[in-house]
């Protein structure tokens, strides 16, 4: 497990300070080595860590290459993911590697103005970054990297408050709602000029290959994908986060997390819009944006949560369920009706209170929500569930058509 | 329309999905090209708008009551890369539109459709 955003201090030891972290990491390169930053990026293969994991370089190329106007970058740390802690831990532990990346960012792109934008639940994150910009703006920054006027949101606790549209609508109007894209964010975005949304994690990532080369960025990882990534794990002895080298393999992080491998039990991968996959499956997973696809699975924000067998795969669906459809922003109808729809019937199975064709019908909802709502939110809510109705399979049939939940050894299940 | 060829029209067919109040004007004027789901809303037939249908899409497009629609011009469907056009019904049934003449433009919203809601995401949890 190659630590590089995490190495140096523990994460529990607070914020670093400006001072440690140039004695720990160095200085940023200077002006004339960071004019190839893009090249470099796109050369290192770095992968977006909000959940998209759309290529770095190309994003940064495509607002740099605007055909005018001023453009703006907003540092993504809303992290309303509730499996996923690893944003605000950075946030918190290495906020400099956050200002670097942002700073290089709008250096990159020519921005003038910069956003950082932390989840109002973060609250340790947001004065460790409040702390961090004092620093900087009282000493000189870092590779002597122009200023950028940057202010600090925080937006409203949501799920989609984090999605990148919705960030720029609250800079812009104080509304975190997603908008309809196009316009996407990089062509009109805060105030109504190019915005490059980045994760901070991301960011982090940018200034260390800023510092080290793309060359020492492929060095680690083991699949497809190089470098490292940080990862949230939950559900076994041992919850946390920490940095693993991509490729590393899910039953690798059971066996750090304290979860036998011959439980072998389902594991929820990339986050409540990700994938449920069997524990036969993931044990030899490998956690690579690329690989993952491929199998099916997702890497999403980087969440592996291990399910057990103590609990109810299809209770855990139905409430996984039930927050996604509150988390909708309510602006668009087939993820109104249809999220609320799959919510009350997955409730329905689960407490052993089932509609007749119920099953049927949540098997169709899953096919048939995607692709249409303004954001995503529809799409990653129905690839859920449908992973979930094919790996619990058995559960949701025996909930349907038995009232048996297999889990209590087939007992009734009460209501 | 089995063993028909479906040309290719370059265009597609977007939708404003938070301007879409489901009047569901777009399935009358279109049903080749538009479903709708079982709150209203509509599904779009994969792939871009074929050749034949083109007019009738421009006229779906003009006439949604909240203007939620509209045509994009795309690349032509490769083969390999784009879903080629497809139709949902063989063939287009008499529309309320076309009984419709010297009417009132558009019928009110159906009463019986709640209005969209849910929580307001202003509010703090």
């Amino acid at each position: 497990m190659t630590a590089r955003l995490l190495s140096g201090p523990s994460t529990t030891a607070g914020a670093e300070t400006l001072a440690d972290h140039l004695a720990r990491l160095g200085d940023l390169p200077g002006r004339a080595d960071r004019a190839h930053l893009i090249a470099m990026l796109d050369a290192a293969g770095l992968l977006g860590r909000g959940g998209a994991g759309f290529p770095v370089g190309r994003k940064w190329g495509s607002v740099a290459g605007r055909a005018k106007g001023e453009a703006v970058v907003l540092a993504n740390g809303a992290e309303g993911e509730p499996l996923s802690h690893k944003d605000r831990v950075l946030m918190a532990s290495r906020p400099h590697l956050v200002l670097d990346g942002l700073e290089l960012a709008a250096e990159a792109v020519g921005a003038r103005r910069a956003v950082l934008y932390v989840g109002s639940e973060h609250a340790e994150a947001r004065a460790a970054l409040e702390r961090a910009l004092a620093e900087r703006a009282a000493g000189r920054t870092p590779g002597r990297l122009p200023r950028v006027p940057t202010t600090l949101v925080t937006p409203p606790v949501s799920y989609l408050a984090g999605e990148e549209s919705a960030a720029v609508h609250f800079v812009n109007a104080g509304d975190p709602r997603p908008t309809t894209v196009p316009p996407r964010p990089y062509e009109k975005g805060v105030a109504g000029r190019p915005t490059l949304v980045q994760n901070v994690e991301t960011l982090a990532h940018a200034a260390l290959i800023a510092r080290y080369g793309d060359a020492w960025y492929r060095e680690a990882g083991r699949a497809e994908t190089r470098g490292t990534a940080l990862v949230t794990v939950s559900g076994g002895m041992r919850p946390g986060v920490l940095e693993v080298d991509l490729g590393t393999t899910v039953g690798e992080l059971a066996e750090w997390s304290g979860v036998s491998a011959s439980v072998g039990s389902p594991v929820l991968l990339g986050g409540y819009f990700g994938t449920i996959v069997a524990g036969a499956n993931a044990w030899r997973l490998p956690l690579d944006p690329v690989a993952m696809r491929c199998d099916g699975a997702a890497f999403g924000a980087g969440v592996v949560a291990f399910l057990g067998d103590e609990a109810c795969g299809v209770a855990t669906t139905a409430r996984i369920m039930d927050y996604m459809a509150g988390s909708s922003a309510a602006q668009c109808g087939p993820c109104v009706f249809g999220l609320r729809a799959i919510a009350d019937a997955s409730a329905r199975v689960a407490t052993g209170q089932p509609h007749q064709d119920d099953l049927a019908r949540l098997r169709g909802w899953s096919q048939s929500l995607a692709g249409r709502g303004a954001c995503r939110l529809p799409d990653g809510t129905t690839a859920l569930l449908a992973t979930s109705l094919r790996v619990y399979e058995a559960d949701w049939t025996s909930h349907q058509h038995h009232r048996r939940c297999s889990v209590r050894q087939g007992a009734r299940v009460v209501q | 329309m089995s063993g028909r060829r479906v040309v290719d029209s370059g265009y597609r067919i977007e939708i404003d999905r938070i301007a879409c109040d489901a009047y569901g004007a777009c399935a009358e004027l279109l049903p080749e090209g538009i479903d709708l789901d079982e709150w209203g809303y509509p599904i779009l037939a994969p792939g871009n708008v074929p050749a034949h249908l083109l007019d009738l899409a421009k006229r779906a497009v003009d006439g949604c009551p909240v203007l939620a629609l509209r045509l994009v011009k795309v690349a032509r469907a490769r083969e390999a890369d784009t879903p080629p056009p497809t139709v949902f019904a063989a063939r287009r049934p008499e529309t309320r539109l076309d009984r419709m003449e010297g009417m009132p433009p558009w019928p009110p919203r159906p009463a019986n459709r709640p209005p969209k809601r849910g929580p307001d995401p202003t509010r703090r949890r």
